[in-house]
This record gives structure tokens, sequence and C-alpha cells, in this order.
């Protein structure tokens, strides 16, 4: 009996092989989004760690002095009189190299002996234990950065001479420095050395900053000792670039897989469901038969776990190369080696992929068992009948519909708490599409019914029936459209979001850059006030605004600092939250405009005081407004130059922003400039449409992402609806026949068909679109926001709206065309003829 | 005497599938307005001669005729349009839209041929009327009983005012008081109309009925002497 029961599904399924490929693929597919993007997630998570802990190592605070260097003493103090054993001194400092003397290096003295428990200190690995053993014990040796060797033509063993203050002294290299950063704009790897050996070279007697592990509560002490002259600055908050852009590459990726997860379950489900509630009157007839309720749950089960394991395995295997696509995709910005070769060397662990199988398996059985389980409830009769089925899936519907309210409810006020956690507002989301997606049936079922007049209008009596036949078989294609929908919804939600990021970034950076050609230098003293004021007269220009850029440690972590003296145009930011006359005040000295990031991260409100460590001490500054920025860092603030020179006693300038008048011979008023400037390499020369072109391809690249999402999307939608629309056509086949028998043309039964799918994929797709609005909202106003602390508008603009109504249809039509085409040819007689 | 030209002409038709011979050397013709009967045991081949007379398939061999129209000189479009205006079916197992109501159902074969609506919802409000079945026009088959869903097929399949009916074993699936009703209804109007009627059955019931009796004995197709 039970061979027999096997033997009929094995039929069932060698007679329609498109079916088994269909649930096989769908199901295979589920698994493989949840699992790829899973593991992508994975991967990235852990080689960020391994990454991040290289390159801060242990560290956990630097102490830094607030006017330039720290004295000797102060460090045999900490160890001594504190008993800071767990302390290291660093010194930093610029030279050059008479092989390359235009370009200054950054050089680095370590005590090698506390390097092992400080592992890295900044964003390289130094040699290894023999290498910096020998950097103690022979004096002028150093280690040279594995980039530069490869530049020079260097060797281990081979000479450099080191040009500091005019004079110059000769080193041995006797190990090459790993590079390991995210360069930073103007980091480069440093050249390594003893402690000793630098402050020999360097001729100095002080050191720059000092290396800690500090406990809460030790770091709590060092605080409380009120130490003069020095900052004590949180180690994670100096890494903090890098840390954002691993935050933003995660949280991109989280929101991925959530989608991924649910996408999976409706995949799987839809079509393994299909594959049973085909048969639906067989097991009716075999219940009749004798065959108990438990035997036929049993057969059922064994079926779908076949199947289940099958597909499951191969979306796996599809699931781990998505994985390495979707990791390369993301990377091709980061553009660092090191870490590529992290994520990728980062070895998955095995419960990634049992949860691969628990989601592919489980919902395998589960979609067979839920119209199993009703077949086998349900008397024999009323199994065989296709309107009891249909009613039962009405009422399925409309439950669902309900359902969908409180967890809407759930969703509204986990939004509404007035919490910043990215969790809740991840939540949030999770919960909107949910409860959407279980609207979208009832939703189908009520657009057929509103356009039902319109289709028996065009296409007479059978236009009526295509339209009634979407809502008379929910129970096949209520799964498949709310697949269809979340998928598009998605896509447009991201695209909507990232079209209104790209729009507000575009609006910043000409915001911002409102000179037309930007000098920026590294060095210091490399543009002089005497070549400014020159620039500002010579032919062409109106005027210059000029820059300081530096970085401050404060009480809240390392900020930029922009201090900035106005061009023609004005200060180039885009102010959103303020006290009145904002900009006034501004030029006037009387406070600061802060980042929103900064602003966001930090809670502060226009009107806050924000102290800063001065030349004179700690200093407050009233925050007058908060400014747009999109830069990763922890947050700017800007001052008027003045006011910085007043307090930093600094009068160093690294960028000039340069205006020329629109009527003056544009490559005159350059090479004018170029003539004032001299032969400098030092100083870089970029146009405002280089800065603008460079930053958006930055951009777009980024976000590359999304269109992996929208071909995943589209094949979702595609997969999901075929199986949907093929099982309706078996179901039909019969009616069809019936049709014909009355006289309807093949053409006109393909017309028909077609028009229901489209129908299908134009009720899904139109129900994606304000969700998929909802959606970008949420991604801009929750997520964005709280993670990044960006602000930006939601700009509705009209193409990702329509491409993702195009995708419904197109994906809809796609999948209607096979059952259509069997539906024109399939034989008429056959169908006919009694069962 | 006067040659009347067949309505259906049936020559030495063949049909076969693969080795399987269902009818061979088959000769068959049916004047305007006549009433055939075809019996044979099940699987003799009665629904296939009647699919063939329909268009539905094709024979192996031999030619068809029907009001004029060589089947085999047709394509799928013609033969659609011929069935579409010349002919009406009735099946075993009613195969009513599920999704259509009475009325629906009945006005479907008009709309297909572009008849008006107001006159199609007329005709079969009508012949709802004629059948019996006033007051069920907004039901759907599963609402109905059996004998009512057979009446509402037949009141569709004489909805266009189609030359020729063919019945499958329209009785075939109803209790006996009821398929006495459903083969009275049947008979008497296609006569009232002047509609040619085929009917397959393997109850002998009908044949006091019928013109004509035609029976299938192996592959052979011979006319019953009454
Ligand atoms: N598509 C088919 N392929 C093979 N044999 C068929 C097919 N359709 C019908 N037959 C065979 O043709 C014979 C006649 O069938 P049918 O015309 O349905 O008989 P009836 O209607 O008299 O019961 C049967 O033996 C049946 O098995
Ligand atoms: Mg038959």
């Amino acid at each position: 009996m039970n061979r027999l029961l096997g033997s009929a599904a094995t039929r069932f399924y060698l007679k329609r092989p498109w079916q088994l490929f269909l649930a096989i693929t769908g199901i295979s597919l589920g698994v493989a989004v949840y699992v790829g993007v899973d593991l992508a997630n994975d991967s990235a998570r852990r080689a960020f760690e391994l990454s991040a802990s290289l390159i801060t190592g242990q560290t956990t605070h630097h102490l830094v002095g607030v006017g330039g260097d720290i004295p000797n003493s102060l460090y045999q103090d900490l160890r001594l009189k504190h008993g800071l054993q767990l302390a290291a001194p660093i010194i930093e400092d610029e030279i050059r190299l008479t092989q390359a003397p235009s370009r200054e290096f950054t050089v680095i003295g370590i005590d090698p002996l506390k390097e092992p428990s400080f592992r890295g200190f900044s964003s390289f690995v130094p040699g290894d234990g023999t290498t910096l053993r020998q950097l103690i014990a022979e004096p002028a040796t150093i280690l040279a950065p594995e980039s530069l060797m490869l530049e020079l033509g260097l060797q281990v063993g081979s000479e450099l001479d080191l040009i500091f203050e005019n004079t110059q002294k000769t080193v041995q290299i006797i190990g090459p420095v790993t590079e390991i950063s995210l360069a930073e704009e103007g980091a480069t790897t440093p050249i390594v050395m003893d402690i000793a050996t630098a402050q020999e070279l360097l001729d100095r007697k002080t050191i720059s900053r000092i290396d800690l592990i500090l406990s809460d509560i030790e770091a709590e002490k060092i605080s409380s000792l009120g130490l003069s002259g020095v900052v004590l600055v949180n180690a994670n908050d100096r890494n903090s670039s890098f840390d954002e852009l691993a935050r933003a590459f995660r949280i991109n990726l989280t929101a991925l897989s959530l989608l991924a997860l649910l996408v999976g379950i409706f995949l799987i489900y839809a079509t393994m469901s299909f594959a049973v509630i085909q048969r639906r009157k067989t097991f009716g007839v075999l219940r009749a038969i004798g065959v108990s309720r438990n035997q036929l749950l049993m057969g059922i089960l064994v079926e779908a776990f076949l199947i289940g394991s099958i597909a499951t395995i191969l979306g796996l295997l599809l699931g781990h190369q998505l994985a390495k696509i979707l990791v390369d995709l993301v990377l091709q910005t980061v553009g660092d080696f090191y870490f590529r070769s992290n994520v990728a060397a980062a070895n998955p662990p095995p419960w990634l992929y049992a949860k691969g199988l628990v989601l592919g398996l489980g919902t395998s059985l589960l979609a067979a068992a839920a119209p199993a389980l009703d077949a086998a409830r349900t008397s024999p009769h009323a199994a065989m009948s296709r309107s009891a089925l249909e009613r039962s899936a009405l009422k399925l519907t409309d439950r669902a519909a309900l359902f969908s309210i409180p967890i809407m409810a759930a969703a509204l006020a986990l939004l509404g708490l007035s919490t910043r956690s990215l969790f809740v507002g991840f939540a949030g989301l999770f919960f909107i599409i949910a409860a959407s997606a279980l609207l979208v049936p009832t939703t189908t079922r009520i657009f057929a019914k509103v356009v039902e007049p319109i289709f028996e209008y065009i296409f007479g009596i059978a236009g009526s029936l295509a339209a009634r036949g979407v809502s008379t078989s929910l129970s096949r294609t209520g799964v498949a459209t709310a697949a269809l929908s979340v998928a598009v919804a998605t896509v447009i939600g991201i695209g909507l979001m990232v079209n209104s990021f790209r729009i507000s970034v575009e609006e910043w950076l000409s915001g911002t850059l409102t000179a037309d050609i930007y000098l920026s230098t590294e060095a210091d003293n490399a543009i002089t006030t005497s070549q400014i004021e020159a620039i500002n007269i010579s032919p062409g220009v109106l005027g210059t605004s000029v820059t300081r850029f530096t970085r401050i440690p404060t009480e809240i972590g390392e900020v930029s600092l922009r201090a900035q003296m106005p061009g023609p145009q004005g200060w180039g930011v885009t102010v959103n939250d303020q006290v009145p006359q904002a900009i006034e005040k501004l030029g006037s000295n009387q406070g600061i405009l802060i980042s929103e990031p900064l602003a966001f991260r930090r809670n502060l409100t226009p009107g806050d005081e924000l102290y800063l460590p001065t030349i004179q001490g700690q200093k407050p500054f009233i925050i007058l407004g908060f400014f747009r920025d999109y830069n990763t860092n922890v947050g700017t603030v800007l001052m008027p130059l003045e006011m910085y020179r007043t307090y930093w006693q600094d009068e160093m300038v690294n960028g000039v922003g340069i205006y020329i008048n629109p009527r003056a011979d544009r490559n005159n008023t350059v090479s004018g400039i170029r003539g004032i400037l001299g032969n400098n390499s030092t100083i870089r020369m970029r146009s405002n449409d280089f800065i603008r072109e460079r930053s958006l391809s930055i951009f777009d690249q980024t976000f590359k992402i999304t269109e992996v999402l929208r071909i995943l999307a589209g094949l979702v939608a595609f997969l999901g609806l075929a199986s949907a629309l093929m099982s309706i056509e078996l179901e039909r086949g019969r009616e069809v026949a019936v049709l014909r028998a009355m006289g309807i043309a093949p053409r006109q039964i393909g017309i028909l068909t077609l028009s229901q799918t489209t129908l299908l994929g134009l009720a899904s797709g139109l129900f994606a679109m304000p969700l998929g609005i909802i959606m970008a909202g949420l991604l801009i106003f929750v997520i964005n926001l709280r993670s990044f602390g960006w602000s930006m508008n939601l700009e509705l603009s009209s193409q990702p709206l329509l491409l993702g109504l195009l995708l419904a249809v197109t994906a809809s039509i796609l999948a209607g065309i096979y059952p259509a085409m069997r539906a024109v040819k399939s034989g008429v007689a056959t169908q006919l003829r009694d069962e | 005497m006067i040659h009347v030209e067949n309505q259906i002409e049936l020559v030495n038709i063949q049909k076969n599938y693969g080795p399987h011979v269902v009818l061979s050397n088959c000769d068959l013709s049916v004047r305007n307005g006549e009433f055939v009967v075809v019996v044979g045991r099940s699987g003799s081949g009665k629904s296939t001669l009647l699919n063939l007379i329909g268009g539905l398939e094709q024979p192996t061999d031999g030619t068809i005729k029907v009001s004029g129209n060589s089947l085999t000189n047709l394509n799928e479009e013609e033969l659609s349009r011929l069935r579409r205006q010349k002919l009406g079916f009735v099946f075993q197992f009613f195969n009513l839209i599920p999704t259509l109501t009475a009325l629906e159902n009945i006005r479907l074969p008009m709309a297909l041929n572009r008849i008006n609506k107001k006159e199609t919802i007329e005709r079969a409000l009508s012949l709802l009327e004629e059948f019996g079945l006033s007051g069920f026009d907004q039901r759907f088959p599963e609402e109905l009983s059996g004998g009512e869903q057979q009446r509402v097929a037949i009141a569709r399949a004489l909805a266009h005012k189609p030359d020729i009916i063919l019945a499958d074993e329209p009785t075939g699936n109803l209790d006996l008081d009821t398929a006495n009703e459903v083969l009275e209804l049947l008979n008497r109007t296609c006569r009232q109309r002047g509609t040619t009627l085929i009917m397959a059955t393997h109850s002998k019931k009908v044949i006091g009925l019928a013109d004509r009796v035609f029976s299938i004995h192996g592959s052979d197709l011979n006319e019953a002497i009454m």
C-alpha cells in the first residue's frame, strides 16, 4: 500500500517535470538567498573584528598632549607613581627621504618590549619578535613599509637617508612593516624604529603619546588625576572611520538578511505547498478508499522531506557561492587588500549552514503538512471539492488580513518608541513588512473585483472569467503574490532610499563645494599666507576660502575640526537645526557648528555647550546649529578660522578654496595659480567637478549591492509566480477544455491566461508601491538616522516606483508564458475525457 | 428522390490510438433535425466518435463533413469558429464553469458569438424559465443539484442556437428519474428548434425517443434495426 502511494507521488512528478523543477529551484533559491546573505554577513563581521583587533590591538586608551608633546617624565610617573604597567610610549613625527625629497613620511618610535601586549597601535603590524629585538639592540635600524620598499627598490639590509630639520642621517632597513589599514586621507604607513633611536635621530626629549590598556576603573582614576596638558582619549574613537565603514556594511547586510529570511520562507512555502494542494482530490479519494489520516500525512511528509533535502543541499551550495559574490561586491568599495583577504579567509561556522538546513527542510515540511493536514482532516468528499478548498483559502486570507492589524499596531508602537535602538528600528521594519504581506491576498482579491468590469468590457465575458479566476485561485496565488509584493516593495524601497540619499549627497556636495578649485595639503606650512594673498589678487580669481583641518582630542572622543575663513559664497554648509541667526553668529565668532552625526551621537541640541581642549585648557563653545555631513567619521566641528587661531595659536592652512570669475578664462587663471604655488608636489589641486564626480562614483559603487538585490527579487518573484500559475493552469485544464469545446480559439485562451497573470503582477506591483515608499521612509528616518545620524529627505522620484511596477508586471508575464503555452497546446479531448 | 445534403457525413473513418484501433471503416450520415443515438459498451469508442464530429480530435483516416465544411481542411481557428457557431456540447459531468453563475454560464456561448449583452441576458433568462430554473440565475454551479446543473448545461448548449448538439452520456451521472427528465427535455427542445441531436449513451432507455440508433461493436459502427 505504502509503496503504491510512493509510486503515485513519484509518477505525479515524473509526469510534471516542470513542477518538480520549480519546487526544487524554488526551495533551493530560498535557502540560497538566506544562507548567502547570512554567510556574507557573518564572514564580514568576523573579518572586521579580526582587522579591528589587529589595528587597535588591545589598546583601550591613548594619553595625548593637548598642546603637542608629553614630557618623558610623565611616562615615568605613570609607571612608577601610578603603577600602570600596561603603558607604551609612542613618538610620531614627519621626516623626508633623500630618495624622495618632495614627500613627507611618518616615523614612529615604539618600545618593542611593550609591543607584544599592545600588538598594533596604529593601522599597521610592525615586524616579528626577532626584528623587534634587533631594533633595540642595533643603533640606527628601522622597519620600512612594504610599499615604500617596493617603490624605491629597497631590500632588507638596504640603507636609507632620513632628512630631519636639515640634518641627514643614514639608517639601515632590517625588516618590513605590513600595512593593514583602510588608508584615511593622507594617512601613510609609518617607518618604525625603537623609541630610543627615534629620540636620538629626531633629537627630542619628549614623546607624542602614551598607549594604555585600562579597565574602566583605571580610566576613571587617570581622568580624575587631572594631569595637566594631557587628555585621555578612547582608543575605539581613534579608529572610528574604520568602525563606521564596518557598521555601514553590516547594517546594509542585516537589512538584506532579514528580507532574505522572509523571502526564503515565502518561496519555499509557495513552491512546496502547490505540489501538495494540487493533489487534494487524489488525497480525498485515497482517504475514501481507506488510507488512514496518518498514513496519508506520513506519505506526504516523506515526499516533502525527500524533495526538501535535495533542494536544500543544492541551496546551501548555491548560498555559499552567493556569499562570495555579495562579499566581493561590497568589498569593491573597501579596496583594502589586507581586509579583503581576511574576509575571504574567514571560515563560517557550521551552524550557519545548519540554520539554512532547518529553514529549507522545516519550511518544506510545514508547507506540505498544512494542506495535507487540511486534506486529512476534512471529510473525503469535501477534500475532493475545489470550491471547499477555495472557501477555506478565502477564510484564511481574511483571517490573515485581520491578523495583520495587531502586527501593524505592534510595528507602529515599536517605531513610536522614543528609543534610538537600531534593533527596535529593524524589528519595526520587519513587522511592517510581515503585516503588509498578510494583507496582499485580500487586496489582490479586492483589486480583481474592481477591475473585473473593465476586463469584461475589453475581453467580454471571458475577460471577467480571467479576473474572477484571480480571486478564486487564491489558495495557489495568495502566497506567491505576497512574496512578489514584498520583493518588489523592497526593490522600490531601497531604490527610493538610495535615490533620496544620492540626491541629498548631491545637494550636500554642491552646498559644500562652493569654490571652483580646491588646494589641499598634508604637509605643514606648504601653503603660505603670502601665496594666498597672491592668489586672491591674481587675474580671474574672485576670492578664496581658507581652511585648517585638524583632529582634536575631546572628552567625548576625537573630533575633526574644520576652522574656516569663508569665501565669497559663504561657509559651504547646509544647516538644518539651529539657533536664530546661527550663520551671523558664526561669522561674528559667537559659537561653532557641529555635524549632524556628532549631534545625534552625543545627543546635543542647538544652544548646548561643547568643551574643547584649547591651548588655554578646556573651553566651552556654544553650538549654534547642526550641518549636514555624510563623511563617515565621528563628527566635525566647524568654527571661524579667527576663533581657532586665537584658541590654538596655530597659523597653519591645509585647504584653500578658490572662486573663479565665470567670465574669466579658466585655463589662464589656473596656470596663474600654479605659477604662484611653484613646483610644490605636496599641494594637490583639484577641481570642484573632479571632487563631485569622484564622490558620487564612490557613492554609486557603495550601493552596487542593491543591483544584486534587484536581480534576486526579480528571480524570486518570477519563480514564486511561475509555480503558482503552473498549478492554476494544471487545475484549470478541464475548464479550458470546456471553453475550447465551446469555440474559444487557442490564441484567445493564451491571451486570457496572460491577462490573468498580468493582473496578478499589476495587483502586487501596485500594492508594492506604497509599501516601498513606507520602507524607504523607515530606512531613511529610522535606520539610517539611528545608524549614522545622517539626515536626508525622502525624494519620491518616479523612476524607482515605475521600475518596481515594471519588475512585477514583467515577472508575472514571463511567469505566465509557459502556463499560457501549455493551456494553448493542451489536448481538448484528453482533458474532457471522464477521469 | 430528392437529394438532401446531409448535415453530418462521415466517410470511411478510421481512428487509432497507437496500435489500438478504436474505429475502422465507419460511415455515418445524419440529416438536419435528426435525433441519432450511439450506443455501445464503455470503452467502445462513443466519445471518440463525438469528439471526431466536434473537431476535438482528428481521424487517422477518412473524411468528416459538418454543415458543409470538411473538418480535415480546417485549421484550429476555423474549427473553433465552427464549434462556436454551429455546435453545442453536453457532457456527462456537466462541466459548468465553477466561477460563473448559472446565468453567466448560459450567456457564455452567446457572448463568444458577440451577441449584445442585453440580448444574451434576455435569452438566458427565458431559457432558465423554459427549463424550470427561474430564480436560479444567480446561483453558482456548486449551489445546484446534479439535475439542475445538467439542465443549465443543456441551456448553455442551446443558447447560441447551434445546428447540432453533441451530448456525451448526458444522463450517465444522474439518478433514473432525473435522467428521464433531462432526456425528455433534450428531446423536446431539440425537436422544437429543429436542432440535430447526437447522443452517446449506453442506456437503452433512449432508444424509443430516437430517430435512428447506431451501435459500436469492436471497431464497427452499424445502424441498429428497430
Ligand atoms: N488518448 C488516448 N490514448 C489511448 N487510448 C485512448 C485515448 N482516448 C481513448 N482511448 C481508448 O479508446 C477507446 C474508446 O474510448 P472512448 O471513446 O472514450 O469510449 P466510450 O466513450 O465509448 O466509453 C478506449 O478503449 C480508450 O481506452
Ligand atoms: Mg465516453
